[in-house]
């Protein structure tokens, strides 16, 4: 096994040693020029300061993770919960189908002044933003996946003598799991970029409003360096849903 | 008096014309096959008696009573498996005692013996996906035999199935009624499994679907299908029922003739 790993690794680590190595030389031989590009050590010199010699990261870091959170959790909750209503009331469905469809159009960053000034520069704005990605991501696929139960199941589970009751506890809600669970891992990621975005527009702290400020002042490591962290930490939320979906959808 | 009793029962999809004025009364205990080449209506009739489709002419009775969804009297089985992927083995073979309101200890019981029985011991905790065809169909077997319902109905049952995994099935099948006799009714388009399980075989023509032969198979039991196919008083009768068959379709559908040899 950990021979396995270690030579799955060993191709990426050379790759990533070589990668740095000659974006380094670039930079200390001004073949480019280092405030377009940013060096790896001017990163990792940025990075250190940042979360050890001063521990300003931190906060930042923590009002992202903090605003992500709220907005997945408000966004697929409300989502699930008007998903299900739509597939109990399909008349309702019906009747608010064209404006969610319209709300959903909307270019979400194009509302941030919006809620901006209605929420303020705190956790707020950010979770507005984050929460209006994250619950039409979730309604679509709960929607979707209740409707796509097969009809044998359902057949099968009628002749038996299931009530609407049973039928809906006992296979429609179960076959859409999957479904719905690849919706909230999207909408985990979205609820990110969302966030993220929310800041960069404008807030008090985070990694976003951070970035912004680094860019207008030409600070090419810290950028770097941050693009970095979110992209690392895109990657650890995905890969916590999927060992969560793994260990939840064993039967698939 | 019948188990079941279908008197000229006529039904309509639209303009169509799917089942015409069939009767017949079903013994209790009886293993009656309906074979017909597709779109004969045999799942039609089926349907009726589990109420999943209501009947628009005709009178319908089971066990003296019209047919109505959910009756426990009925076990139903479809051709594919219809298990439910998220349950083990166990859980699935287990789930028509749970919507009827069995204990746990005791439907997990009955559940063990019966996966036991058609040989499904050791994949209790196997989910679905983790077993082939051939053991999926054994499951929804025991899902089926696991109901106390004096009437089965099974709709091709193992219609899906590749010719050995069949007939392994089939007998096991014929295993488990011998022991819990129960009415069947056995939806098939394959003759020689209709002769080979059956007491009796109605043959209905294509759409609009009659009764053209109504034969009883006088086979003595218990049976082997394995050992039946090279029988030859089975592959005599066999025959027999091919040429009524054939001679029923001509007489009553000269247009079927056709269609007559998508039955085999």
């Amino acid at each position: 096994m950990k021979q396995g790993a270690f030579r799955i690794a060993m191709p990426h680590v050379i790759f990533i040693v070589v990668f740095l190595g000659l974006w380094e030389i670039t930079m200390r031989r001004e073949w480019l020029p280092e405030t377009f590009f940013g060096s790896p050590s001017g990163i990792a010199a940025y990075l250190w300061n940042g979360f050890v010699t001063t521990g300003k990261l931190w906060l930042d870091l923590g009002y992202t993770v903090l605003g992500t959170l709220i907005s997945f959790l408000l966004g697929s909750a409300s989502a699930l919960a008007l998903g299900l209503c739509f597939v109990m009331f399909p008349k309702l469905e019906r009747a608010c189908d064209p404006y969610l469809t319209m709300l959903n159009a909307m270019p979400r960053f194009a509302l941030a002044p919006l809620f901006l000034l209605w929420f303020g520069l705190g956790l707020g704005s950010k979770v507005a933003v984050g929460t209006s990605l994250s619950f039409f991501i979730v309604l679509a696929n709960t929607v979707a996946g209740v409707r796509g139960v097969s009809a044998d199941l359902l057949v099968l589970s009628r002749a038996l003598g299931a009530t609407p009751r049973q039928i809906f506890f006992k296979v429609t809600l179960p076959s859409a799991v999957p479904v719905i669970f690849s919706g909230l891992r999207l909408a985990l990621v979205y609820s990110m970029l969302g966030v993220v975005g929310a800041e960069i527009i404008a807030a008090e702290h985070g990694l976003g409003q951070t970035l912004a400020y680094l860019q207008s002042s030409f600070d090419m490591n810290g950028v770097m360096g941050l693009l970095l962290l979110l992209a690392c930490l895109g990657m650890l939320v995905t890969l916590g849903m999927t060992r969560l979906e793994r260990a939840l959808l064993k039967w698939q | 008096m019948a188990a079941i009793s279908i008197a000229g029962l006529t039904v309509r999809f639209g303009d169509v014309l799917a089942v015409d004025d069939l009767s017949v009364d079903i013994e209790d205990g009886e293993f009656v096959s309906i074979v017909g080449p597709s779109g004969c209506g045999k799942t039609t009739v089926l349907n009726i008696l589990t109420g999943l489709v209501g009947s628009t002419q005709g009178r319908v009775s089971l066990l003296g009573k019209a047919p109505v969804l959910g009756n426990p009297d009925v076990a139903y089985m479809l051709a594919r498996d219809s298990l439910l992927p998220w349950r083990s083995a166990l859980e699935n073979a287990s789930y028509g005692m749970e919507i009827r309101g069995v204990d746990q200890a005791s439907r997990h019981a009955r559940a063990r013996e019966l996966l036991r029985r058609v040989g499904l011991a050791g994949f209790e905790q196997h989910y679905p996906k983790m077993l082939s065809h051939g053991m999926r169909q054994r499951c929804a077997l025991a899902r089926t035999f696991c109901l106390d319902s004096p009437v089965m109905l099974m709709d091709e049952p193992f219609g899906a199935l590749d010719a050995q995994t069949k007939l392994q099935l089939e007998d096991l099948l014929l295993q488990l009624w011998t022991e819990h006799r129960r009415t069947v009714v056995f939806i098939t388009h394959d003759l020689a499994e209709a002769v080979a399980l059956s007491d009796r075989v109605l043959v209905m023509s294509a759409r609009p679907g009659r009764v053209v032969a109504d034969m009883r198979i006088a086979l003595p039991r218990p049976r082997s299908v394995r050992a039946l196919q090279k029988d030859r008083h089975f592959l005599d009768i066999y025959a027999e029922v091919w040429a009524r068959l054939e001679e029923g379709l001509g007489s009553t559908a000269p247009a079927a003739s056709a269609q007559g040899e998508a039955v085999e």
